[in-house]
């Protein structure tokens, strides 16, 4: 039997991956273990390796193809066995799996529109409908509106068919460009261009912004991923944001003077890793903040993974990724810190493993270092909560009612509402502003 | 019962209407030189057959192979009385007609191994034997189906004669046909046609008495004297002994000439037999041992080497060099259709139109698309639009 | 300017044989009732008279024998144009027109050509039942080796007749009982003829393309009038010849309207329609926004009763249906 090889599922919320690169050819003898594709996944490019000994007798995906998780994407011919009748046995074998019927309509009777079925009585089968049952649930889409679809970049799953069955037509991809012709044309009215209007539900959720020029620019699709997340938790989660101001004053001076004392190990505390630790902390106290929405149920967590958001360069298409520090609350500053620079690091330049982000149960979103001294996050899913945190700012502050120079930052939890309630959300800050304002706690 | 006794000679005999005058037989003998050649021809085919059903065997020949043996004299003695611009066509037991029109050997064989040097390139096979320079116009396959064809060519040659070139009819077909084709309505057609229009055409009925494994009494009536078909279309016509090489060529040599003569058709009952089975698959089981001994002994090959040699005009030696030449020849062309190249992919697609259209692609003709003028009344089609790019 | 002459479907096909037969003394017509009768359809009236009996040669009521006698003078290098009173009859001439005619040049090697033209009444006369209206290029058109001509106008009827003629394939010339006495423009000039293999637009639209040949075609003009009505704009294209078949043409238009109809008065299973439709799927297969359908004439014998043949052909009402199925205007 020929093996077939599956786009594997290399994160925990992969759907679909993008082969970046094949490493082997139609031919290549492989063993078990040997990598044969780097795969980008909506977290990062991975290496994949092959579970069996062969020889590939075909590669299905190109490179730079996304498929769903799943896919067959290639063909390993086993000892003896000739690759093309291999390659045909496992491609037919997968295209029956993937034609697995859903439960058809009975009651729907085939509209025998077309002239042949009348003519022919029931040897015709060239109407639509019989077949549908067989063709699964997919769009079905008449090959010339499919093609301009392409052709004008609009989307098939935002259409709806108006033909047999649901067919999109070349009327509805004509009349979908129309739309789209008229929203971007030139305004002539100030009323048209206060809002822009969302032209499509492409997985970006892309915005076509009335009477400007702009240059496109092709989305990986780690970026079509990270967008396509994004809309769906800012869509599905009901988001609220508590705010609390933190006085860091206590916590600046005993991260300088660490900073001195440790130098000569080469330990360097960021704020951030206070926080990490401070938020770690408070979790034992909060369960539902540590918290997963299931449904029908939550899910307490019973390890504090935070996840730390790690911006990637804009020159490299930027992104974001989480990495994530496993049992935070149990790990001691220091190695928050050195594990938080590793992953940093590593994010930037070689990319995380699957196991370096898997499994957050709260996120640590920090734009400080850019000044930043209030803003808002989108929760991570199946995260219910995310910290954002500004800069620690110098400025005046009042102390024992007298005014004075300290440090004070601004942090903003986002909470899931199914999960946390608004004085949850407030408790819990109130438990990471005691930690940070007495700093010391976080030490033992 | 034999479908006709091997043991009675079927002398010259003809029949025709009362009102007609006397024809009297042209007994003309034909020279040493000529009864040698005949021999000579005849032994040439039986060789032949003998090794195309070798080859058979030997897988070398596919489909339907049709044995000659034992009507040798049928085909020799009906060329010698024909002229060379004589059309012939006949059916599918065409390997004899071929070889005594002048078709060499090794064309014949090689188009039944289907080489490139066979007679129709290898696209036609044993049973469709063309050869237009000796006016062959072929072996055809569907019985009956050639006779129609027979009285066209007659119809085409008187035509050219009288109408294009206003002069008399000179030519004679010869269009030869099985007694199982008898009972083939084409056959009828043709015959009527070629009454009511006065083709110089001859229905040479080569009578074996059997129709594959039908013998002639199972399927045809008037099995005992076929030339009462003929008179219900106002032909005449005649028995021949086809066992005879001398007969046949006396008996058709008349029959011939009177054709040419008044341009009317002739039907030839002619009575021979044929030695081995339909085609080769065919195990004989409808007729005994002694039938076909008794009409073996009467064979015509032996016949007139017989008479050659009691004549005084052929020693046994030269007989026995004769054939030894002859077996030489036959297994040269054997040879020589083994060593002839199959034919190339590329001339499945060739002879199928004789109007260039370049290479034939099957149901559409794209290099006319950009061909042909234009009706100057048609809107002007722009054919060579890159649409078509594809259309291979 | 004079007004432009008008001729029947049947002078044109007078003139252009009694043309070719004057330009080419190897032409001559045989047939049932072509000499004295001057034709049963009156095709060949008055062509004894010119040419003689030698030339214009009654035969007896016996397809299979005066088909295979002009195959066999073809072979012999003579150009017959045969009349089959109907193409009905040409069945029992089955084995000669499509064993003989078509083959005899590929089996005999490129040795024996046979340059001939089969012609006569093809499809539903009116009424005529079920033995007398076959439309044969269903089945005939199977056959490699020869080419088939179905043409709708006069003026096409006499280009293409002559073309057959000149031809030195077989041609089988399906011409229409219905048709004989259509009027149209026939241009004078012997040297008028008209190439195989290419259409003609016979309309012009921009949402749904009409393929058909012969008779239908006019069927399809009167539902692309109609469809216009309903704001479909129709393009008909009149292939004109079966062998060699303009695919080029079809799909062009198809690229355009992106929807296709094929009428053909044959049955559908197996048919040159068929064949288009496959065609067309085969090269604009991303061009489509809908199957090409298909309009034959009803999969069951020719009915005598007139409402019922009406039914059965393949008529405008029932192109208009489906080429609002097509282009979902149903």
């Amino acid at each position: 039997m020929p093996i077939s090889v599956n786009m594997p599922r290399l994160s925990d919320t992969m759907e679909a991956g993008t082969i970046v690169r094949w490493s082997v050819k139609v031919g290549d003898a492989v063993t078990s273990g040997q990598v044969i594709a780097d795969i980008e996944t909506d977290k990062a490019t991975m290496e994949m390796p092959v579970f069996d000994d062969g020889r590939i007798a075909s590669l299905l995906v190109p490179a730079g193809q996304s498929v769903k998780v799943g896919t067959l994407i290639a063909v390993i011919a086993q000892e003896g066995e000739p690759l093309e009748s291999a390659a045909r046995a496992a491609t037919a074998v997968a295209t029956a799996a993937q034609a697995t019927p859903s439960v058809p309509n009975s009651s729907t009777t085939a509209t025998k529109s077309d002239s042949d079925a009348s003519m022919v009585a029931g040897a015709t089968a060239e109407s639509s409908d019989e077949w549908a049952a067989v063709r699964g649930a997919s769009v079905r889409v008449s090959p010339v509106a499919r093609r301009m679809a392409e052709e004008h970049d609009i989307s098939l799953g935002s259409l709806q068919g108006s033909g047999p069955g649901g067919r999109i037509i070349k009327r509805d991809v004509q009349i979908a460009m129309e739309n789209t012709r008229s929203r971007s044309a030139p305004a002539t009215g100030a009323s048209e261009l206060a809002i822009p209007v969302v032209a499509n539900q492409r997985p970006s959720g892309g915005l076509v912004i009335a009477g400007l020029e702009s240059e496109s620019v092709p989305v990986s699709s780690k970026r079509q991923i990270i967008a396509r997340r994004l809309v769906e938790s800012k869509s599905t989660i009901p988001h609220y944001q508590v705010s609390m101001k933190f006085d860091l004053d206590q916590l600046m001076a005993m991260r300088e003077q660490l900073n001195v004392d440790l130098a000569s190990v080469g330990i360097k505390l960021s704020v951030n890793d206070f926080i990490v630790r401070g938020c770690a902390l408070a979790m034992a106290k909060h369960p539902y903040v540590n918290a997963s929405w299931a449904g029908d149920s939550i899910s307490l967590h019973t390890q504090v993974n935070v996840g730390i958001a790690v911006a990637l360069d804009e020159s490299e298409g930027g992104g974001l990724v989480v990495a994530v520090l496993r049992d935070a609350d149990r790990k001691s500053l220091r190695a928050i810190s050195a594990e938080a620079k590793a992953m940093g690091e590593k994010a930037r330049t070689r990319g995380l493993s699957l196991d370096d982000m898997a499994d957050s149960t709260f996120t640590v979103s920090n734009l400080g270092m850019f000044g930043v001294e209030h803003f808002t996050a989108i929760i991570n899913p199946p995260n219910s909560a995310i910290l954002a945190c500004g800069a620690a700012i110098k400025q005046p502050v009042i102390r024992n009612d007298a005014l004075t120079v300290g440090y004070e930052m601004v942090a903003t939890l986002s909470s899931d509402h199914r999960v946390i309630d608004g004085a949850m959300a407030a408790r819990w800050l109130n438990t990471l502003k005691h930690s940070l304002e007495h700093p010391a706690t976080l030490l033992v | 019962m034999p479908p006709h006794a091997a043991d009675i000679r079927s002398p010259f005999d003809i029949h025709r209407g009362a009102s007609a005058p006397r024809l009297a037989a042209d007994r003309t003998p034909p020279s040493a030189e000529t009864l040698c050649k005949w021999l000579r021809d005849m032994m040439l085919i039986r060789e032949f057959e003998v090794r195309c059903m070798q080859a058979y065997q030997d897988k070398k020949i596919g489909g339907f192979c049709h044995i000659y043996i034992g009507q040798e004299a049928v085909a020799v003695g009906c060329v010698a009385a024909m002229k060379p611009e004589d059309p012939l066509v006949t059916a599918y037991r065409d390997h004899g007609h071929a070889l005594a029109r002048g078709m060499t050997p090794e064309a014949c064989m090689s188009e039944m191994f289907g080489r490139v040097d066979g007679c129709a390139k290898g696209k036609g096979g044993s049973m469709h034997m063309f050869d237009k320079t000796h006016n062959m116009f072929g072996g055809h396959g569907i019985v009956g189906a050639q006779t129609p064809l027979g009285a066209g060519l007659a119809f085409a040659t008187k035509y050219e004669d009288e109408v294009l070139r206003k002069g008399k009819s000179s030519r004679v077909t010869l269009c030869f046909l099985g007694d199982g084709a008898l009972n083939q309505g084409a056959v009828h057609e043709a015959m009527n046609l070629a009454g009511l229009m006065d083709l110089p055409v001859v229905f040479v009925v080569e009578n074996n008495g059997y129709s594959m494994g039908t013998s002639i009494h199972r399927g045809t009536t008037q099995g005992h004297d076929l030339r009462s078909k003929a008179s219900g279309y106002g032909i005449d016509s005649a028995i021949v002994d086809g066992m005879d090489v001398l007969e046949t060529y006396h008996g058709m040599k008349t029959v011939i000439d009177d054709a040419r003569a008044r341009s009317r058709p002739w039907f030839i009952d002619m009575r021979c037999y044929r030695y081995k089975g339909h085609s080769m698959s065919d195990p004989r089981k409808y007729r005994t041992r002694d039938e076909e001994d008794a009409w073996e002994t009467g064979d015509p090959i032996g016949r007139l080497n017989k008479q050659l040699q009691k004549q005084g005009i052929l020693s046994e030696e030269q007989a026995k060099d004769m054939l030894r030449e002859v077996k030489n020849e036959v297994r040269a062309c054997v040879a020589f259709a083994d060593a002839s190249p199959i034919p190339a992919a590329e001339e499945l697609y060739t002879d199928v139109f004789v109007e260039s259209w370049g290479r034939y692609t099957g149901s559409s003709k794209p290099s006319m698309l950009g061909g042909g003028t234009n009706h100057p009344s048609f809107k002007s089609i722009d054919p060579s639009t890159d649409s078509t790019e594809d259309l291979v | 300017m004079s007004a432009l002459r008008e001729i029947e479907y049947r002078d044109a096909l007078r003139e252009a044989m009694s043309e070719e037969m004057r330009r080419d003394a190897k032409v001559f017509l045989l047939g049932e009732e072509v000499a004295e009768y001057n034709g049963a359809y009156k095709v060949s009236k008055g062509m004894l008279d010119e040419f003689g009996p030698r030339r214009i040669i009654d035969t007896p009521i016996s397809e299979s024998g005066f088909a295979g006698l002009a195959i066999g003078a073809a072979m012999q290098g003579l150009r017959p144009i045969v009349e089959f009173m109907s193409w009905s009859f040409s069945l029992v001439a089955a084995d000669p027109i499509l064993n003989n005619a078509p083959k005899m040049l590929y089996m005999s090697g490129g040795q024996f050509g046979c340059p001939i033209v089969f012609r006569g009444n093809d499809g539903a006369g009116g009424q005529l039942g079920s033995t007398h209206s076959w439309c044969v290029e269903g089945m005939f058109s199977n056959v490699p080796g020869m080419k088939m001509v179905i043409p709708a106008t006069p003026d096409d009827a006499k280009g293409l007749l002559k073309t057959a003629i000149r031809d030195d394939d077989p041609v089988f010339f399906l011409e229409s009982e219905r048709m004989l006495g259509l009027k149209g423009h026939v241009p004078e000039g012997d040297e008028i003829l008209v190439p195989f293999g290419q259409a003609r637009i016979r309309r012009e639209g921009t949402d749904c393309t009409l393929a058909s040949w012969g008779r239908p075609v006019h069927f399809c003009l009167e539902a692309a009038d109609a469809l216009a009505k309903e704001g479909i704009s129709c393009e008909v294209i009149d292939l004109r010849s079966i062998r060699p078949l303009d695919i080029g043409s079809v799909v062009r238009s198809v690229k355009k309207t992106s929807v296709c109809v094929v009428v053909d008065q044959s049955w559908s299973f197996g048919s040159p329609g068929s064949e288009l439709a496959a065609q067309v799927h085969r090269h604009c297969f991303d061009d489509l926004d809908n199957f090409v359908h298909r309009v034959h004439t009803a999969d069951v014998p020719s009915p005598y009763a007139f409402n019922l043949e009406q039914e059965y052909l393949p008529n405008a009402r029932r192109i208009c249906e489906a080429v609002r199925a097509a282009t979902y205007n149903a």
